[in-house]
């Protein structure tokens, strides 16, 4: 079936299975950062923005994004590699699989809250499991990314 | 999962007739649970054109749309509103933000899903479930009705009320599934108390409510409350230790709304 939406900004039409998830798609597209790590809706690295909302593109076909907007972290480099300076500053990146899908969801938290409390960002950043690290080094990264983010909204 | 079509309804009546054409058809939803599922479907059904996935206050109910996101419902400041945001803090706490942007509120209701989840809050609440042909039950009614309602669920409207609540959903990791879940509020002078997930679909505990309307100790109603369910056992947990926790926490629940 026919599908039309908009993929980091270009409209992309694309033929696809009905039951095809939107994370093979991206795939075949040639956007290997989607990266499926249980297909359980469960660890949140393949998470992709929706019309902005981090969503799980294991678990949502291809064909329920008809006319929506879907970002891959390959549209907010300069977010992402920010994210990534800090996670790599507070130690809390050691194989990036995990990565990916943090960048995205703490971009989209930014956008999301002006002040978050720590346990607004415990509970946005819940559903992204990492493996090697430790969440604390995490959470000072996410803070250090949230911070700078507010410094140059205010310039 | 496998589906040979993807359908986009132009209408209930649409979507209505394309569920009736074949009992390989289904609703879709937000797809979480027909992906988890992985069964084969002839047409999926998706109702996202249809506009119901706004949160609309209506006078004395909040019409909920059953394509409302779990994100969108547990972040309506109409939901928090609602005695002391029981259903918002129930819906918060299923997995994680990634998760409930996708889940929707009328398929987690629809499921019937033994987990419970947000029912567990929503049956302390005055819930009325609105289907497609026209049909209205209340959320208890829903429950407890005998098979498959042959209708698409459409609004969940929750009446607009100021009251104490409690919610516990136990469990041993931040995304697993409840262990138990147990919800007790206290609005217009009535106390009400439901445990879900024993593992089986929430309930009220409906002796021990009047017993707590009575003003009984609430150890007491505790006890009352616990002995009305059934627990059984699954993989984590036995049903032994699961009747235990929910009546601490239903005890603690009635201290705490009464506060």
């Amino acid at each position: 079936m026919e599908v039309k939406f908009v993929l980091n900004r270009s409209e992309i039409v694309l033929n696809v299975r009905p039951d095809e998830y939107l994370a093979e798609t991206l795939r075949g597209q040639g956007i290997l950062s989607v990266r499926v790590g249980c297909d359980e809706s469960n660890c949140g690295s393949c998470t992709v923005l929706i019309d902005g909302k981090p969503s799980m593109s294991c678990s949502v076909l291809t064909a329920q994004v008809e006319g929506k907007h879907v970002t891959t972290v390959e549209d907010i480099q300069k977010e992402a590699n920010l994210i990534a300076d800090f996670f790599g500053d507070e130690g809390a990146d050691q194989c990036g699989f995990c990565l990916v899908g943090f960048a995205l969801v703490v971009h989209a938290l930014s956008l999301e809250y002006e002040n978050p409390t720590d346990e607004e960002i415990k509970n946005y950043l819940v559903g992204n499991l990492c493996r090697c690290s430790g969440y604390n080094s995490q959470m000072l990264a996410v803070k250090r990314y949230l911070a700078e983010v507010k410094k140059h909204a205010k310039k | 999962m496998r589906a040979k079509n993807f359908y986009r309804a132009s209408s209930l009546d649409d979507a209505y007739r394309k569920l009736l054409e074949s009992p390989k058809n289904s609703i879709i939803a937000g797809g979480l649970w027909i992906k988890k599922l992985g069964q084969s479907y002839d047409t999926l059904i998706d109702l996202s054109l249809l506009g119901l996935d706004q949160i609309v206050d209506s006078g004395p109910f909040i019409k909920v749309g059953s394509m409302v996101s779990l994100r969108s419902f547990e972040t309506s400041p109409l939901i928090k509103h609602i005695c002391g945001g029981i259903a918002s803090t129930a819906a918060g706490e299923i997995m994680g933000v990634n998760f409930r942007n996708l889940a929707t509120i009328g398929g987690s209701i629809f499921g019937r899903y033994p987990f419970s989840d947000v029912i567990t809050a929503l049956l302390t609440l005055d819930v009325t479930l609105e289907f497609y042909p026209e049909q209205k039950m209340s959320l208890e009614e829903y429950l407890n009705y005998r098979g498959k309602v042959q209708g698409i669920l459409t609004s969940i409207d929750i009446k607009k009320e100021e009251g104490t609540c409690f919610y516990k959903k136990v469990k041993t990791t931040a995304l697993d599934f409840p262990l138990v879940n147990i919800a007790v509020s206290l609005r217009n002078n009535h106390h009400y108390i439901a445990v879900g997930s024993r593992p089986m679909i929430a309930s009220l505990a409906k002796q021990a409510m009047k017993d707590a309307d009575l003003g009984k100790d609430s150890k007491q109603v505790a006890k009352q409350a616990i002995s009305e369910y059934l627990f059984a056992d699954s993989i984590s947990i036995g049903k032994d230790y699961r009747r235990e926790i929910a009546e601490v926490y239903v005890r603690r629940g009635l201290e705490e709304v009464s506060k």
